[in-house]
């Protein structure tokens, strides 16, 4: 039986950006690779189906329109007014009722996204759908990789470890990975694929007003601020045998050698 | 008496005590009562510090089962109604605090790296947006507050000790999860960045002599770590990053060889008593930390350094 992959993507201001006034967004990086090792699934068994799902303002249509010129099967997006201000609780709560309803052999997501970068999302779909989850991985095994178990490595603070998992499950992915998006066919690029995202609202998926947005949400963001950091007024010294010794003596000052 | 459940560090169980410092800073040093639920750690190392240590009966749950842990604490929570609930940020950690969070309803702020009371609430601050900003998370509802906290954000002094109550847990656990080890391909070395008062740091500027920076690292008594550059670039391992995606270091002394300083890298550096840049621009980010800037190339540094730290007696003859 070909795989049914659903991939969860986020877009988020490019993070080179940020200070540039307006944010350009671009496809979470980590998200990039678990579609791009979807991709790589599908290009080598034609039967497998690929859908992604983001949940985000209608901005991003254009966004999801390009990852329909890849070979994705569907692309839906979730979005109304009523979601503005969605914490990851609801976030989570929204996309897995919505994945609930759209059986699955596998849920490939990121680990991390680069602007919450919480990694609560993935493992919270998990809870809800009550499937295994794991974060951090950087390889899986297509040979491997069927609609009863998946057989993948991860990075953890240990190192890097093999891991056998049963599915469905979700597997959330990290740039580490490497996975890449390929480029559309040239054919691809023109095609008209604009009536083919799918867009619903959190009522379409039976959710009232008071559950969603900020009303839904189980944690306040108060505020925020830029990082800073102490500023000092260093002594400037070049590579010559003086500035070497001044080194030395600083690092003997500090007790770090003799 | 607020009651504090803290989850054990299974990585590093001497970790653990550091957790209590988040609690502390919501309570107040005596308004607490603290629970510790060990996963596979034995109770000696958390006799003294915690008021309480609930030992996970033998063999009832492995200490990689994100999903039977999850379960554990949320029996005990029903058992004892804690008021908060804090998880290490460890990736296990990480895996086990949404899922909690989600069976109980309540809000979560992962990778708090601070926290303080203001007109008598709880604020709660964590690194948002790649670490350049950061967020400050009110808690609400009913819910236990629950937090996972960033590695080494915290530090809790060793303290006069507490009597401790020690009991088991062996409640039945119903669901767990299928996920099997079937190997571990890259052991990483035993000890930590973390751990070491001296960081030598390599950049993209000390790419192309980077395994110079070892010799230099040990004859500082130090370690050597990398900015994400180098890791991106296959040069360096990712277990010895400095930064927001990387780990949080406080070394005494931080040698940073052609690192720029961007903010995700400065995002790791907490109460780094010294640094030393060495940067051919001295007007890098870095610099401006620093307590010393050496303007010029790093490999150069590097060799002119080893030089006089460790004279060859047969270089000249
Ligand atoms: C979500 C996210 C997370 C990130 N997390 C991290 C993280 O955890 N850690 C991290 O480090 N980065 C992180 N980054 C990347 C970060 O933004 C920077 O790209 C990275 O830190 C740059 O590394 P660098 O300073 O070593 O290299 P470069 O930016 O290439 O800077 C090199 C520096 O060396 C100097 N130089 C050049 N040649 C020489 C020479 N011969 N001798 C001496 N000096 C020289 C240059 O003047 C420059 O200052 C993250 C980015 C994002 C978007
Ligand atoms: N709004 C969203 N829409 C779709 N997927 C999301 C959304 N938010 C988070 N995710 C997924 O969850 C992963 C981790 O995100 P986060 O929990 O925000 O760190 C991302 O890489 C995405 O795959």
């Amino acid at each position: 039986m070909p795989m049914k992959l659903i991939c969860t993507v986020k877009f988020v201001p490019d993070p080179d950006s940020f200070t540039a006034g307006r944010n350009r967004l671009i496809l979470n990086p980590d998200d990039a690779c678990a579609l791009g090792f979807a991709l790589a699934v599908k290009s080598g068994d034609p039967g497998v189906t690929i859908e992604v799902v983001t949940l985000g303002p209608l901005s991003v249509r254009p966004h999801m329109e390009d990852l329909l010129r890849l070979a994705v099967d569907r692309g839906t997006l979730i979005w109304d007014s009523g979601l503005e201000g969605s914490d990851a609780f609801v976030t989570s709560r929204v996309l897995s009722r919505y994945i609930a309803d759209r059986p699955c052999d596998c849920v490939l997501t990121g680990s991390h996204s680069l602007d919450g970068g919480s990694a609560q999302v993935p493992v919270q779909i998990a809870e809800s759908l009550g499937l295994d989850q794991m974060l951090g991985v950087i390889r899986i095994d297509p040979d491997r990789f069927d609609p009863t178990r998946a057989v993948f490595q991860a990075v953890d603070e240990t190192g890097v470890t093999t891991w056998k998992m049963a599915m469905p499950g979700v597997l959330s992915l990290t740039r580490e990975s490497g996975y890449k998006l390929p480029y559309p066919a040239l054919t691809d690029l023109r095609r008209d694929v604009s009536e083919d995202v799918n867009i619903l609202t959190s009522r379409d998926l039976g959710f009232s007003a008071d559950q969603v947005g900020r009303a839904g949400s189980l944690s306040r963001v108060a505020g925020s601020y830029p990082v800073t950091y102490g500023e000092k007024d260093p002594v400037v010294v070049g590579t010559d045998d003086d500035g070497i010794t001044r080194v030395v003596d600083f690092l003997k000052k500090k007790g770090v050698c003799r | 008496m607020k009651q504090t459940c803290i989850l054990q560090d299974t990585e590093t169980p001497e970790k653990t005590r550091d957790l209590l410092a988040a609690a502390v800073g919501m309570y107040g040093r005596d308004g607490f009562e603290s629970h510790v639920v060990l996963v596979n750690a034995s109770p000696e190392t958390f006799t003294g510090r915690f008021h309480h240590v609930i030992r996970v009966a033998e063999g009832l749950v492995a200490d990689n089962d994100p999903r039977a842990i999850t379960e554990i604490l949320e029996t005990l929570h029903q058992t004892y109604g804690f008021d908060s609930i804090l998880i290490p940020g460890t990736t296990l950690g990480k895996m086990i605090a949404p899922r909690l969070a989600w069976r109980l309803r309540t809000g979560l702020a992962s990778g708090v790296t601070d926290i303080t009371v203001r007109d008598g609430r709880i604020e709660i601050t964590r690194p948002a947006r790649s670490g350049t900003i950061l967020e400050t998370i009110l808690p609400e509802g009913p819910g236990p507050v629950m937090m996972t906290i960033r590695t080494h954000a915290f530090e809790h002094p060793p303290e006069e000790t507490v009597p401790t109550r020690i009991s088991t847990c062996s409640l039945p656990v119903t669901t767990r999860s299928t996920l099997t080890r079937l190997g571990v391909d890259q052991p990483l070395e035993s000890r930590d960045i973390r751990d070491y008062e001296v960081l030598v740091a390599g950049g993209g500027g000390a790419a192309r002599c980077f395994p110079a920076l070892k010799p230099l690292a040990d004859a500082l008594n130090g370690a050597v770590a990398a900015s994400r550059k180098l890791v991106d670039q296959g040069i360096a391992q990712r277990h010895i990053q400095v930064g927001q995606s990387g780990k949080t270091v406080s070394p005494k002394m931080y040698l940073a060889l052609g690192i720029h300083g961007s903010m995700q890298h400065l995002a790791g550096l907490r109460g780094v008593t010294s640094i030393i840049a060495v940067n051919t621009s001295p007007h890098a980010p870095i610099c401006r930390l620093s307590d010393m800037v050496v303007q010029g190339d790093a490999c150069e540094f590097i060799e002119k350094l080893m030089d006089k730290l460790m004279p060859n007696p047969h270089k000249n003859t």
